[in-house]
């Protein structure tokens, strides 16, 4: 049995963190989420992956190269255009010959979900769906079930007709490649595989798999602390790195190899530091994530912030942290926990104070002592008026 | 140079193993290809693919069996090689060449054997009498032009010398018990060791006699590395060739002869019994694979953060102003020495040129960068006094080692910057450091040269903090620019795509130009190298105050022009060199973080800041554009043609 993953995406929702890796390589303490894909996978019992790839594709293939440290037997498929999950699932058509599952590369769950499907695929045939309970249905695929049968799949409705959503784990057999060839494009010119699901519950064929385990999604940038803290509660915290004398860096947190923390800082749990970080002397991090390489400086204090690869905090630059209204992609979300987001490369001159909800894209460059707020595209260059 | 490997092994013999008399003979003959199939070919196959980046323009196996050795041998690559589907032998040698005497062709491939067929030999390495050595064979039957045949004929008369000896009722085999064959009455042992001693020159080779469930081996000169597995033991030019069946190994060393069973490895030198340590590899076997990417060099060229975050981790402390190397060089010696000699070859030569010019401004010392083929011991120097630093990715390119031994020799201390733990240079030298940069299967170097410097950047902080001669804030400097060359390395790398278009539109040129000054040279250097090694086109790096000294002469529309404008490579001075060749209608291409230099660029890609670690930085954009002119014109890029890795011979 092989499993595809789905990993080509851009995952705008997340922009600027996805500027220049593609979502599933979002690191949550420590891992990328797609490693957690593919660690449920292998303790599923399977060791033949496939990842579909396709965005930024050179951040999957550096980390997971051919699937030797996890015991599997890693392949690639390019998804060279992005046109919907259902042409994604149609590029691994070559390389499965079988029953095979689909999960989503940035979704992380346990591995009895795979599992279930498996099962209810090799016993009942495909295609077969995991279906789980959701606290937010509307913003995902609302399935309707009849006892054993999926009725309906409605993606993001307005008015969801049930609590349960599409989990994004699939069992298809091969006859589903002609099925997605059939499947019309929606209005964006994509074909989505709900869609070619859709031409299958028609025919009452659509199996479900109840899942009630660990359902996490990553949704948008205020996701990231928050999943980050649920799962270094149910891990524990790893500490690789240097601490120096006077640091407190709490026991549930995460240090990357090659990062240092300076005298008198405090790392809070819940926070993750990535490789060759440098925390300077006092600095303060509360439900903070900090990517590879990234530089905060003595003093500084970022609270309930994203600071992403290379990026610069400046001495006492303040990420004042709290909730705040957020504008993604036209829609506006109140009341979210995010004190900001500082994109790869981006630098927050010393001084600087950043409110609550201020998004800065990569390479931006704000100037020392400015305070600043609100979204800020790539490239650009803040000044004190 | 070459690639060789032997493995000997004592299997599960299955019954139907090539018995024909077997009852049921449908299952049989499925058994036979199944369970019946010895393990040799397998394994010898898939050890020569990882060895190929030696040389591969013939490669060959020898299977050992009852009364014979059965040789597969041909030109070409050995994924071409006509092998049968299954082989019942259980011990057996590979080679995979890169040629030094006599053309690629079938004959001229290894093993060679003698003129009975059942002695089989492989060899890395040349064996410089080996004319004066056919005189003497003049019996004896020749097929092809190489040094190599010399040994497996002389290994012939040897034996057949002893035989006689034994049949008289002369010596005693003190060898494992077996059903017989061609020579087990004799010692296979001591014959090699006579056999090498006549040979001048330097060779790894590995010995195989039909009917013997062994190898024996011999080392001068040529890495030889044994893998001890359970229930079959491994031997190889390369640990790369066995890592995926076991990870304890051991360096042989010059002179010994060692006897390998699949029960045990005897070693002797100068006649004695030896005993070698037995080492653990700890670096990762699944580096060794494409993981998705159409060539190795390029998944090692977006390897480079990682490999350079591991270069530095544990290394730097910029509160401290200094490094943690793991080094025992003592301060007052530093402080007494008045120069550092750089010997390297290559790629390595141009991280030596980096490194000079940075020992040089922030360690306050005389610093010499030679190439190590043409390096001697001289000029007057106080050997006491001068330090030797030999940069070799590899540990065993011969040019290199050969430059400090004479080093040694003249009395003066070394140190090797490597790549290989346990490589010969690491081990002849006073002290060795590691580049950390995991191994590199390109034949055409990239991340390693990254790591040299900076691991080269490091010994600057090292040397010039113990000397005095730095101070804490400059060392900090260079630290915190250390620190942020694994992020700045990935800004170029996100600009991939805008060079591999630059790279299509100026693919087809008649000749490049890659200029610099200071660091910069050094990274003109290495990127006009880059582009020939794996493009095959003519390019050429040199200084950019140069060019007006008769360069300039070729350059035309058709001849575009790299160049480094960054930190540490004197952009105002270099961008008077850009406004010449502008003036001559060539197209420039900058990498750049001066920002004057604009609006004279005819392309531009920014470089981050980045201090003196700038032009490390810019380098990784000429790597990218190297690779996708190679790739544009469909060159073998992770095996360019005429070139191995790690060369061997002088």
């Amino acid at each position: 049995m092989k499993a595809v993953v789905l990993a080509a995406g851009e995952g705008r929702r997340l922009k600027p963190l996805t500027n220049r890796r593609p979502k599933p390589m979002l690191p949550v303490a420590g891992k990328p989420l797609l490693e957690y894909v593919l660690d449920a996978i292998v303790d599923a019992g399977i060791d033949e992956v496939v990842f579909v790839v396709g965005y930024a594709r050179d951040r999957i293939q550096t980390y997971f190269e051919d699937g030797d440290d996890w015991g599997v037997d890693l392949s690639y498929v390019v998804q060279e255009k992005q046109l919907g999950t259902a042409h994604a699932v149609a590029q691994a058509e070559a390389v499965v010959d079988g029953p095979f599952v689909v999960l989503n590369g940035d979704r992380m769950l346990e591995p009895s979900c795979i599992t279930g499907v498996c099962d209810r695929l090799e016993a009942d045939g495909g295609p077969v769906m995991a279906v789980t309970r959701s606290s937010d249905p509307g913003e995902y695929g609302v399935v309707e079930l009849d006892d054993d049968r999926v009725v309906d799949i409605v993606e993001k409705p307005r008015e969801a007709a049930s609590d349960l959503i599409n989990a994004g784990v699939y069992g298809f057999e091969t006859d589903v490649f002609d099925a997605i060839r059939a499947t019309d494009v929606d209005e964006t010119g994509e074909r989505q595989i709900t869609d070619t699901l859709s031409t299958f519950v028609v025919d009452d064929h659509v199996r479900p798999v109840r899942y009630s385990g660990l359902w996490v999604d990553v949704s948008h940038l205020w996701d990231v602390t928050r999943v980050t803290g649920r799962v270094l509660d149910r891990v524990g915290g790893t500490h690789h790195g240097v601490v120096e004398p006077g640091a407190r860096v709490a026991e549930q947190t995460y240090v990357g190899e090659g990062t240092r923390v300076d005298t008198n800082a405090t790392v809070r749990p819940g926070c993750s530091l990535g490789e060759n970080v440098s925390v300077g002397a006092n600095a303060v991090l509360s439900n903070a994530v900090v990517l590879a390489d990234a530089f905060i400086a003595d003093g500084a204090v970022v609270r309930d912030a994203v600071v992403a690869e290379n990026a610069f905090v400046g001495p006492n630059a303040t990420i004042v942290g709290g909730e705040s209204d957020v504008v993604v992609g036209g829609d506006l979300y109140t009341d979210v926990t995010l004190g900001a987001v500082v994109g790869d490369n981006a630098s927050v001159g010393g001084g600087t104070t950043l409110r609550a909800g201020t998004v800065l894209g990569d390479d931006v460059d704000v100037e020392p002592g400015c305070t600043v707020s609100g979204t800020l595209p790539s490239g650009t260059t803040v000044r004190r008026g | 140079m070459c690639g060789i490997i032997g493995y000997v092994s004592n299997g599960e013999r299955d019954e139907a193993d090539g018995d024909d008399s077997d009852a049921d003979g449908g299952s049989a003959a499925g058994a036979t290809g199944a369970t019946g199939g010895g393990r040799a070919l397998p394994v010898l196959v898939d050890g020569l693919r990882n060895l190929e980046y030696r040389g591969y323009d013939s490669a060959g196996i020898a299977l050992v069996g009852d009364d014979d050795v059965d040789v597969f041998k041909e030109q070409g690559v050995i994924d071409d090689l006509d092998l049968p589907e299954s082989d019942p032998a259980w011990t057996g040698v590979g080679h995979t060449r890169w040629s030094t005497h006599g053309e690629p062709t079938d004959a001229n491939a290894h093993p060679h054997v003698d003129c009975t067929g059942d002695v089989a030999v492989v060899h890395n390495g040349i064996i410089e009498n080996y004319d004066a050595l056919r005189d003497v064979l003049d019996e004896h039957e020749f097929t092809s032009e190489t040094d190599t045949e010399v040994v497996p004929h002389l290994l012939e008369a040897e034996l057949a010398a002893r035989r006689e000896t034994a049949s008289d009722g002369g010596r005693i085999d003190d060898g494992t018990q077996f059903q017989p064959g061609a020579g087990t009455d004799v010692d296979l042992v001591s014959a090699v060791e006579n056999v090498v001693d006549r040979l001048e020159g330097s060779y790894a080779i590995a010995v195989t006699v039909a009917g013997r469930e062994e190898a024996v081996v011999a080392r001068q000169d040529s890495p030889l590395v044994l893998g001890h597995g359970d229930g079959a033991n491994f031997v190889a030019s390369d640990v790369t060739a066995f890592v995926e069946h076991t990870r304890d190994v051991t360096y042989l060393e010059d002179g010994d002869v060692a006897r390998v069973t699949a029960d045990g490895i005897d070693i002797r030198n100068g006649g004695a019994q030896v005993e070698r340590d037995v080492e653990r590899i700890e670096w990762e076997a699944e580096a060794a694979e494409k993981g998705g990417y159409e060539h190795y060099m390029l998944k090692e060229i977006y390897e480079q953060p990682g490999a350079l975050r591991q270069t530095l981790s544990g290394r730097v402390d910029e509160v401290a102003g200094d490094v943690d190397l793991d080094l025992d060089l003592p301060a007052d010696y530093l402080e007494g020495v008045e120069e550092i000699q750089v010997v390297a070859c290559g790629t390595s030569y141009h991280a030596g040129l980096y490194a000079g010019t940075l020992l040089e401004d922030l360690a306050d010392v005389r610093v010499t960068v030679e190439v190590a083929s043409e390096y001697d011991f001289g000029g007057g120097r106080n050997p006491w006094k001068t330090l030797v630093v030999a940069v070799t990715q590899s540990g065993e390119t011969a040019d290199t080692l050969s430059a400090m031994r004479k080093a040694a020799k003249a009395g003066a201390r070394t140190l090797a910057v490597t790549n290989t733990v346990g490589s010969t240079a690491a081990r002849e030298a006073r002290d060795a450091l590691y580049i950390r940069a995991g191994p590199e299967i390109g034949v055409a170097a990239s991340k390693t040269f990254a790591a040299q410097v900076a691991t080269l950047s490091m010994l600057t902080v090292y040397v010039g903090r113990r000397r005095g001669s730095l101070s804490s804030e400059r060392a900090s400097d260079l630290l915190e620019n250390l620190r942020g060359l694994p992020g700045a390395v990935q800004q170029l790398l996100d600009e991939a795509d805008r060079v591999a278009d630059v790279a299509r539109e100026y693919v087809d040129e008649d000749a490049y130009f890659f200029v610099g000054r200071q660091l910069g040279s050094a990274v003109a250097r290495e990127g006009a190298l880059k582009l020939k090694e794996i493009a095959y086109v003519h390019a050429e790096g040199f200084a950019a105050g140069e060019l007006k000294h008769g360069t300039l002469a070729l350059v035309t529309e058709d001849t575009p022009v790299l160049t480094v404008l960054t930190d540490g490579a004197r952009p105002d001075e270099t961008l008077n060199n850009v406004k010449e060749v502008e003036s001559r209608g060539a197209p420039v291409i900058g990498l750049s973080s001066y920002e004057p230099a604009s609006n004279y660029l005819d392309v531009e890609i920014p470089v981050p800041e980045l201090g003196l670690l700038e032009p490390l930085v810019a380098n990784v954009g000429l790597q990218l554009f190297a690779y996708h002119v190679a790739n544009e014109l469909g060159r073998s890029i992770d095996k360019p043609r005429n070139l191995a890795k790690s060369v061997t011979v002088e």
